[in-house]
């Protein structure tokens, strides 16, 4: 098409009157000619008082709220959908029963923390003490355990330095042995690179030896099940 | 229309300087277009659809072809304020012609001139500026841009209708135009000043 026959279409082109592939074909044009590019910015400007003829009409103010909402960075607080804030409810409750759940566990890691420290003050007593002995105990595995106690006081602890693991399912028990009758003295896995304390209380003067045997967990056995893979005469 | 140019008269910044603040994100300024703007876009689309749900639809793509598109504004095409009005028409005619498609008895009746179309869009235009610019118009040349503005035909469809050639329709609409802008210069160089 000549720029004669496309300057014909320049005023429908500005009244909006061309289908779209008419329309497209002027828009190529106007790309390269500044002339027309000129006349399509007047005509425009006369459409543009023609949109003044409309009879005017004020717009509903929920329109301009929904407008502008869509352009501006929404404040969660104020506009979360109904559902979202019942969600939310719920994720508060979540998080309230997370802290709670932390609370207990705080609470019984503070319980595990005492008694540990308190098996702890116990060996120090125990090593403190001018009658306290010491055994260490051998078997079939490569171990250092050792058997603490004090048979004026009736106070012991077992203090594991290295011990394998003994199976997921699996504790070691210890067992205090008075002539054939063996005693549940508690039960223990051992920790990577940490010692262990098992503390005792019982008439140590009673027993001759003490014995681990690895039992079914997590309670151990009332009876041992298994030959003692370590034990020392005391 | 007294009020829509009070308002846009209102703030110091002119609409070049808010649309190109709004480009860059600036959501006052845009609020300040909208406040300048939304009266005219509303009512071009209701007078061009009638429909109320569909001329909402149409003010908010318009505004936010604004919001996103301002930055495709070139001021030597002509003034923003042309510009915004002119994305106004041409959303407010894509909706009429959907509108049309989907109601096509309603068309043949009106193809069939059963109704007095252009009469009806004649004494329907408000703003006595407009309205006495239109009437200093030969008639055909006053029908055929009537039809085309008002009513969101194409030049093929009012030469269709009118039984006229199309190039007939072309030299009216152009006419028509080009008498226009000489009679509404007079009063949009007063606007300016």
């Amino acid at each position: 098409m000549t720029h004669g026959e496309l300057k014909e279409d320049i005023a429908a082109y500005a009244l909006d009157a061309l289908a779209p592939e008419e329309a497209r074909k002027v828009e190529a044009h106007l790309r390269a000619c500044e002339e027309c590019r000129s006349e399509v910015a007047a005509l425009r400007e006369v459409a543009g008082e023609l949109a003044s003829g409309a009879p005017m009409v004020e717009p509903p103010s929920a329109l301009r709220a929904r407008v502008l909402a869509a352009v501006r960075p929404t404040p969660p607080a104020v506009t979360l959908p109904r559902a979202w804030a019942v969600s939310l409810a719920g994720a508060a409750a979540a998080v309230l029963l997370i802290l709670a759940g932390l609370t207990v566990s705080l609470q019984r890691e503070r319980a595990a923390l005492h008694a540990r420290l308190a098996a702890q003050g116990q060996v120090l007593a125990l090593l403190a003490s001018p009658t306290a002995k010491t055994a260490s105990l051998t078997g079939t595995v490569p171990a250092g355990v050792r058997f603490v106690y004090d048979p004026d006081r009736r106070r012991a602890a077992l203090v594991v330095t290295d011990l394998r693991d003994p199976g997921r399912e699996f504790v070691y028990q210890l067992w205090l042995i008075a002539g054939q009758q063996p005693e549940s003295a508690g039960v223990f896995r051992p920790v990577p690179g940490q010692p262990i304390i098992v503390p005792v209380a019982a008439d140590l003067a009673r027993y001759q030896v003490v014995a681990i045997t690895v039992e079914r967990g997590p309670h151990g056995v009332p009876r041992p099940t298994a030959t003692p893979i370590l034990l020392a005469k005391i | 229309m007294r009020g829509l140019l009070s308002l846009r008269h209102s703030g110091s910044a002119t609409d070049e300087a808010l649309l190109a603040a709004a480009a860059q994100g600036d959501v006052r300024a845009f609020e300040a277009l909208y406040d300048r703007y939304s009266r005219a876009v509303y009512s071009l689309a209701l007078r061009m659809l009638r429909d109320a749900k569909a001329v909402e639809e149409v003010t908010q793509e318009v505004f936010l072809s604004v919001w996103r598109g301002g930055r495709d504004y070139d001021p030597r095409r002509g003034s923003a304020r042309s510009w915004i009005l002119a994305l106004a028409h041409h959303k407010s005619v894509d909706a009429v012609r959907h509108q049309r498609l989907r109601a096509a008895d309603r068309l043949s009746e009106e193809m069939t001139g059963e109704t007095d179309v252009v009469g009806e869009a004649i004494r329907s235009v408000e703003g006595a500026r407009v309205r006495e610019a239109l009437a200093a118009l030969s008639e055909v040349q006053r029908e055929a841009i009537t039809l085309a503005y008002y009513q969101g035909y194409t030049q093929q469809e009012i030469a269709d209708r009118l039984g006229l050639p199309l190039g007939t329709v072309k030299t009216r609409m152009r006419d028509g135009m080009l008498r226009l802008r000489i009679l509404l210069g007079r009063s949009m160089q007063g606007e300016q000043t």
